[in-house]
């Protein structure tokens, strides 16, 4: 069982800071929010963004200042170099970290971006430690797409930078040319995937970084032009859908991975480090977010031009955006007839909340977030913004299909291993094979059918600390207001009210504190939850909002197959069933039909390779099968 | 128990290989019942709770039985992930290994090692060279099987017969008798090849993933297969009908089974919730052997060393324990934290 655990690497950051006695500014996390106007001027926007980075560098280089150079970490060495400052205590440093070598991606990336910082500036003795530990240094491969971007993006640089290495060069036995077709094969078979049937681990609200900086490093250092080429183009990609998934910089669902903190305090995430990096428009976290992989972009970051339209996209902001997006689920190994299911999102933003969902059913059995309403928030450092509702499940059957695990031992392992609520009754994260769910515009109807001898037989609805005004009413919809957002949850089934509670320490699932929210719990498995949205400016109170709610016409049934036909707000019809293709307005939804992207910003024809990225007048075409980038603007 | 000091692991393991020539790989065993003299190994990962990105701080992977001392000693190289390993039966200086990453071969006893496999076929799960024809390796794969003919240089898939989903496999067990046989065990049951893999078919099917299938050291007919759901199985013909395993429970996985080459009705099985279970009737009869273990152990493996007839348990991240009255009391041995993945009987001659 292999699980990156970025909880418990932000414990670790979060300790090692405390531990350092020191107390460095960190600008942009202990300021004012930023603004979120729009910089018209591309100097001066690309002069906010170097910034930026430079304030981070600055921040990590000042913590060692106190602490020690001869502590530093590679990413300190790897800015240290760059600014081509104290090579000697470089030099130093790296030959000791080069003596106890890492076991992994985690470890691969760091050092490889360590060797091509210090290639022309590292003394002789430093380059041949580096090199000697990847000689001698079995790393393993993971088991997770993030881990194989890592481990093949560093094994092809590092196969780059000792180009004539035989067999005898590295711990694996291939030689430079062998390891770097194997790295590359893989690289280009994961661009291909994700550039035709989707990302796996998609919209992740900590993962972007390690697919980020990958991608970052071959368009810094690869000598290949194409691949320096895909290196900038799988940036932009992940880049444009990350301005559309977020709102206001902050993640927001669905996500393939997230965990206990980010999926109620959505801002909690490094996702957000990567949208006040290259937009400016959120608080960074302390830390730059927890261990720091940003710290890692802020070195490269000069190499990256932040294009306008994806720019746009994450701040210019005038109209609702409606997307209808494909992704995949990671690898199935057993029990499926799917290798990797398709994953049908659909994402609705508008100015003062966005509305996500997927399908539901299984993608990532451990970390994934089906679906929730989040709201803007001026300042949302410690705000838990968000409402959704989920089935705990936990399953080692499940864990089978994903890994190659024996039944038994993974649901307990994981709880040990930074994921401490995955067995938990009252978890607010996975998904179920047991939920089904369907989004138009501003309202979502998930339904569930649990077995009855599934672990955690109930539903769990999120009511964060934040709610205000939340009013039980007699017709069974729950009312609240977030920020400038009414809220109506309603659940199709009696339910009772457990404190929420949050895991302090990722390892310990027995250790929680309570949060001030609540979990609405509901302990039947023919089940539903209909929640709907809207801007508390569409109506002259709260009075109003409830009326109008009142008023839609609802239906439904949880015997056998729960069943629900719910005509929203905007007036259109939705209807679902429980193991049937849901309809709105009378039409089925055909997801056979959905393409990779299509939607007010973003468009790619299922298998095309080619992204549209439009804002406005302005446009920019990713085309993957000719490796181009196509700047258009509209007269 | 602290693992005990290495004392010359490699010099040791040379010793061990330049013992004889064997005759049958990957707990394989003798043409005959004939007495005939072992080498046992067993993988292991000795790294509590250990994620990807840890530091390995303890020694994993292959180790070997000195028999002398009755220590454990490692050797090759240092990895949480390894899960079978097996020898070339003219040469024990080339090994295979499978691992998170895939299959490793060494030429030279364990000194260097190559990454043989591409990256599509990777977090291998067993791996079994052809007692008949060396040059051939097969390799268990989550996504199906493949084997080589060059002694793991290149590899090509063999699954014809094989479903479409459903192709995990978990074991490659190869008939030591009969040549271009083997059975595999997949998660749609238990397919049989005659053809070296050309060919597949179903000859016992399952819901849930077949863990492990054996063939008896002492009966080349006899072999016995555990699962996921289905409990136990066992077949008299050499692999063609299989028939439940009456009086073990089967509600959930069986991990592992292992025969006693020392006597013929002896045989083992490890499971998560239902511990050790031996029999001592050649499988007509069961019994739980959890006394002396810890309390409800989850058992991740069973073996026997097939020299003396000890039986091993590998508890669940405990130590490892043994018994040398087959199940009826428990010593503890060294490997503490481990879970072993496999242990591997290598006759001499």
């Amino acid at each position: 069982m292999h699980f990156p655990f970025p909880l418990t690497r932000k414990i670790l950051a979060v300790a090692a800071l405390v531990a350092s006695g020191s107390v460095v500014a960190q600008p942009s996390f202990e300021g004012p929010p930023p603004t979120r106007d729009v910089v018209a001027s591309v100097p001066v926007r690309r002069a906010q963004y170097l910034a930026r980075a430079q304030e981070m560098i600055d921040w990590r280089i000042s913590r060692y200042a106190e602490i020690g150079l001869d502590k530093m970490d590679m990413a300190t060495i790897a800015m240290k170099l760059t600014r081509d400052e104290d090579i000697a205590a470089c030099d130093a440093r790296v030959i000791e970290l080069m003596k106890e070598p890492g076991t992994g991606p985690f470890w691969m990336f760091p050092t490889a971006m360590v060797a091509f910082a210090g290639r022309d500036k590292l003394s002789v003795e430093a380059r041949e430690a580096i090199h000697e530990a990847w000689r001698t240094t079995r790393q393993l491969r993971g088991d997770t797409e993030n881990h194989w971007v890592m481990y093949h993006t560093a094994l092809y640089l590092m196969a780059e930078l000792y180009p004539d290495e035989s067999a005898a060069g590295w711990a694996n036995g291939l030689s430079s040319a062998e390891n770097r077709t194997e790295a590359r094969g893989w690289l280009l078979d994961w661009m291909k995937l994700t550039t035709t049937i989707g990302q796996g681990e998609y919209n992740p609200t900590h993962y972007l970084g390690e697919y980020a900086i990958p991608m970052l490093m071959l368009a810094s250092y690869a000598d290949d032009p194409a691949m320096r080429q895909r290196g900038t183009m799988m940036l932009d990609w992940l880049f444009a859908e990350l301005a559309t998934v977020t709102l206001d910089g902050m993640p927001r669902g669905p996500n393939s991975r997230t965990d206990d903190t980010s999926v109620v305090e959505r801002w909690y995430a490094l996702a957000t480090y990567f949208s006040w990096q290259l937009f400016g428009n959120v608080p960074v976290g302390e830390g730059f977010r927890g261990w720091g992989w940003g710290n890692y972009f802020s070195v490269l970051a000069e190499n990256y031009e932040v294009p306008e339209v994806i720019y746009r996209l994450a701040l210019d902001r005038d109209a609702d955006t409606l997307q209808h997006d494909r992704a995949r689920s990671r690898r199935i190994w057993r029990y499926s007839d799917e290798h990797m299911r398709p994953i049908y999102k659909t994402q609705y933003l508008r100015e003062d909340y966005a509305v996500g969902s997927t399908q539901g059913g299984i993608s990532d059995p451990i970390q994934s977030h089906v679906w929730d309403v989040t709201w803007a928030v001026d300042d949302p450092r410690g705000v838990h913004n968000t409402m959704f509702s989920m089935h705990p499940h936990s399953s080692g059957r499940v864990m089978q299909m994903f890994f190659t695990t024996y039944p038994e031992p993974m649901p307990i392992g994981v709880t040990s291993e930074g994921k401490p609520s995955y067995d938990s009754p009252d978890k607010l994260l996975g998904c179920s094979p047991y939920e089904q769910v369907v989004q138009d515009l501003d309202a979502v109807i998930a339904l569930y059918d649990i077995a009855p001898d599934a672990r955690f037989p109930h539903v769990n609805g999120f009511f964060s600390k934040d709610l205000e005004d939340v009013t039980e009413d007699a017709s069974g919809w729950i009312f609240a207001r977030g920020g400038d957002t009414y809220l109506a949850y309603r659940p199709l089934a009696p339910y009772h009210w457990v404190p929420h509670v949050s895991y302090p320490n990722s390892r310990d699932p027995e250790k929680t504190e309570p949060t001030g929210g609540r979990v609405l719990t509901s302990p039947h498995v023919k089940n539903g939850t209909i929640l709907q949205a809207a801007s508390v400016s569409e109506f002259a109170s709260f009075a109003d909002f409830q009326a109008a709610i009142n008023a839609l016409p609802l239906s439904y049934s949880l015997a056998d197959e729960p069943t629900v036909t719910f005509t929203n707000l905007r007036g259109h019809v939705m209807h679902a069933k429980f193991g049937a293709t849901p309809s709105i307005g009378g039409q089925p939804v055909d997801y056979a039909g959905w393409k990779l992207f299509e939607g007010t910003h973003l468009n790619s024809e299922l298998g095309s390779r080619v992204l549209t990225i439009s804002h406005g007048r302005l446009r920019r075409v990713l085309d993957f099968n000719t490796l181009s980038i196509t700047d258009s603007v509209t007269p | 128990m602290p693992i005990p000091p290495v004392r010359n692991p490699l010099s040791r393991f040379r010793r061990l290989l330049s013992s004889g020539i064997v005759l049958g790989v990957l707990a394989g065993f003798s043409l005959s019942a004939a007495p005939v003299d072992y080498d046992f190994y067993l993988c292991a990962n000795i790294n509590r709770n250990y994620v990807i990105g840890s530091k390995i701080v303890t020694t994993n992977g292959l180790f070997s039985r000195d028999e002398t001392t009755g220590e454990w000693q490692h050797f090759g190289y240092n990895d949480t992930t390894i899960t079978a390993l097996a020898f070339d039966p003219r040469d024990r200086d080339v090994l295979y290994t499978t691992t998170l990453n895939g299959i490793w071969r060494s030429l030279d006893g364990g000194d260097t090692w190559r990454m043989t496999n591409s990256w599509d076929m990777t977090e291998g799960r067993d791996v079994a060279v052809d007692p008949f024809a060396p040059d051939r390796v097969y390799l268990a794969l989550p996504s199906g099987i493949a084997v080589s003919e060059d002694r793991g240089q290149t590899w090509q898939r063999r699954e014809h017969g094989l479903p479409d989903r459903g192709k995990f496999t978990q074991r490659i067990a190869l008939d030591r008798v009969v040549a271009n046989r083997g059975l595999a065990g997949c998660e749609k049951g238990v397919f049989l090849t005659v053809d070296a893999a050309a060919n597949w078919r179903c000859v016992l099917p399952t819901e849930t993933t077949v863990n492990d299938i054996r063939q008896s050291p002492h009966d080349p007919d006899f072999w016995v297969a555990v699962t996921d759901t289905h409990g136990a199985w066992e077949s008299h013909d050499n692999g063609e009908s299989w028939n439940q395993i009456a009086n073990l429970p089967h509600e959930h996985a069986i991990y592992n089974v292992t025969f006693d080459a020392t006597d013929a009705n002896r045989l083992a099985v490890a499971s998560w919730t239902y511990g050790v279970w031996t029999s001592e009737d050649g499988g007509k009869s069961w019994t739980s052997r959890d006394a002396g273990l810890p309390e409800n152990p989850r058992v991740w493996r069973v073996g026997v060393e097939p020299n003396t007839g000890r039986l091993y348990a590998s508890v669940f991240q405990e130590t490892l324990y043994y018994s040398d009255d087959f199940g009826r009391t428990w010593t503890p041995d060294a490997l503490a934290g481990s879970l072993v993945n496999n242990f591997v009987s290598v006759p001499r001659s």
